[in-house]
């Protein structure tokens, strides 16, 4: 009778499908409806990016990151895009789309997972903007300097992913259980942004901020996204501890969505 | 019979709700197991409801307002998950259960119905060849395009019992949802819910109707004080609802 059925309820195949749908969904919607389209998943890092560089190389004196400080700081940029714009998606995962969690059997893990994998198309669809400036600081003084370690973007993408996954879990289900989350997350998020090595590097914190750093896993996540263009970068500690956090997240993530996911579907 | 013969397996069945949404939550909650304690502030709108259903059956769900049939229906559809017990469906499961299908109110009547389909597991091609079917059956050929949130009520009912009724899932919920519609599409309905009937299905209906009852099913659950009173023919079901509830007393 489901000859017409992408794989069985419940199989791998069906949760894909299912994730796919629901991402495309999300991903068409943001570039059908709006006249900019494409360029809105890279205005928002650019002009951030403009503001950085104008602010700590025209302004001030830049004594943190390194030359050429606008690929120094889109590398960490772009990917904080991805994690800002998914962590502020979390919080309304469930109520966004009430209706259709409160009648379709799909498993509920694919109502935070569609928003990791959606923002991060749109991440990858970014990348290009990166591959601009790099190409551009040839004919300055400062030329990127590339070598092998751009072979770590990758593991820094899944790495990335296996901790917005766990954040996704973790926080989705909580906003729904408490309203005052949601604005809560806006904050941290926001002070996240500083204390993350985004508009310096990790290096350049003082004392044992250096060792506390290690412990907020984007330490480690941007050192991998930068080591291919700045080899300095390149700290055995900060990224094994980053990797080892982000599953931890990733562990705990899971624990709460299981214990929660029963009084979330009865809220919604 | 074993139990994969079955097509729904319900038992011991319970699921508590809290009685006012400004009920306190801890994090204590988090770590303790959720089936054992009974926290003040809370009721069970279920407890105790143990059935079977076989492949073909079809099984209509009786009793008064807020005694836990929408409830059950969700427990089934697998969208609300028990406190105890276990619920155990052998293949997919079409659900009717809200009476606007669940569909996204920003989203054309095309993109809702590819929606739907598909989180049903239908892929791009199947619905393609069926939409037009759909479209058809619910009668909204000049809207497709149109958001959903802009459809009257009785075309939102009228599309969400089309898709519905379209997946090729055994299983079919149906939540009094066609008491909506005009004469005229509630008759079209019947017609379809006679032919998925004929053709093997599975049949779980809520309804108020007692004519709409006794036309389409065979067997009654009734619901009374969040337990299931009685599992019978649905002509005795009925009859002893009207008895503990008589009309007009």
């Amino acid at each position: 009778m489901t000859t017409a059925a992408v794989g069985a309820p419940g199989s791998a195949r069906r949760y894909l499908h299912s994730l796919w749908l629901l991402s495309a969904r999300d991903l068409k919607v943001r570039y059908s409806t709006s006249a900019l389209g494409y360029l809105w998943s890279v205005l928002d890092p650019l002009v951030m990016s403009a503001i950085y560089w104008f602010v700590f190389t025209q302004v001030f004196h830049r004594t943190v990151g390194y030359e050429p400080y606008i690929v120094f700081l889109i590398t960490a940029l772009l990917p904080w895009v991805w994690f800002n714009s998914s962590v502020s998606d979390f919080t309304r995962a469930f109520n966004r789309d009430a209706r259709l969690v409160r009648s379709t059997a799909i498993p509920r893990s694919i109502w935070v997972n569609r928003i990791v994998l959606s923002k991060g198309v749109e991440f990858l669809c970014s990348l290009p903007v990166l591959a601009l400036f790099v190409v551009l600081s040839y004919f300055t003084d400062h030329p990127a300097q590339l070598n092998w370690g751009l072979l770590w973007i990758p593991v820094a993408v899944l790495l990335q992913t296996v901790l917005l996954v766990g954040l996704g879990l973790l926080v989705a289900p909580l906003c729904v259980l408490w309203n005052d989350l949601e604005r809560t997350t806006k904050l941290i998020l926001r002070a996240l942004f500083y204390a993350s090595p985004v508009i310096y590097g990790v290096e350049d914190l003082p004392g044992v901020f250096e060792t506390l750093a290690a412990f907020n896993p984007l330490a480690g996540i941007f050192a991998l996204y930068r080591v291919g263009f700045f080899a300095d970068e390149w700290d055995p500690w900060v990224i094994g501890i980053g990797a080892v956090m982000s599953f931890l997240f990733l562990a705990l993530g899971i624990f709460v969505f299981r214990r929660l996911e029963r009084p979330v579907l009865k809220e919604l | 019979m074993t139990a994969s013969d079955l097509a729904i397996e319900v038992q011991g069945l319970g699921v508590r709700f809290r009685r006012n949404r400004r009920g306190r939550r801890s994090i204590k909650d988090l770590f303790s197991d959720s089936s054992r304690r009974s926290k003040p502030g809370e009721f069970w709108a279920l407890r105790d409801v143990s059935f079977d259903v076989r492949p073909g059956e079809s099984i209509g769900v009786v009793g008064r307002n807020g005694q836990g049939k929408s409830t059950l229906l969700k427990l089934v559809a697998g969208v609300l998950l028990a406190d105890e017990g276990t619920v155990a469906v052998n293949g997919g499961v079409a659900p009717l259960i809200e009476i606007t299908g669940g569909f996204v109110g920003d989203l054309t009547v095309r993109e809702n119905v590819r929606l739907t389909a598909g989180l049903h597991g239908m892929s791009k091609a199947e619905v393609a060849r069926r939409f037009d079917g759909i479209i058809d059956f619910a009668e909204l050929e000049d809207f497709i395009d149109t958001p959903y949130k802009h459809l009257s009520n009785g075309m939102k009912v009228r599309l969400a019992f089309s898709v519905v009724s379209q997946l090729e899932e055994p299983i079919l919920l149906v939540d009094e949802v066609l008491a909506v519609g005009d004469k005229a599409f509630r008759e079209k309905c019947y017609t379809r819910i006679d032919e998925l009937l004929a053709d093997g299905r599975t049949l779980f209906f809520v309804s108020h109707s007692e004519r709409d009852l006794r036309r389409f099913c065979t067997r009654g659950l009734y619901l009374d004080k969040h337990r299931l009173a009685m599992d019978a023919p649905i002509d005795e079901v009925l009859d002893r609802y009207n008895a503990d509830y008589p009309v007009g007393a």
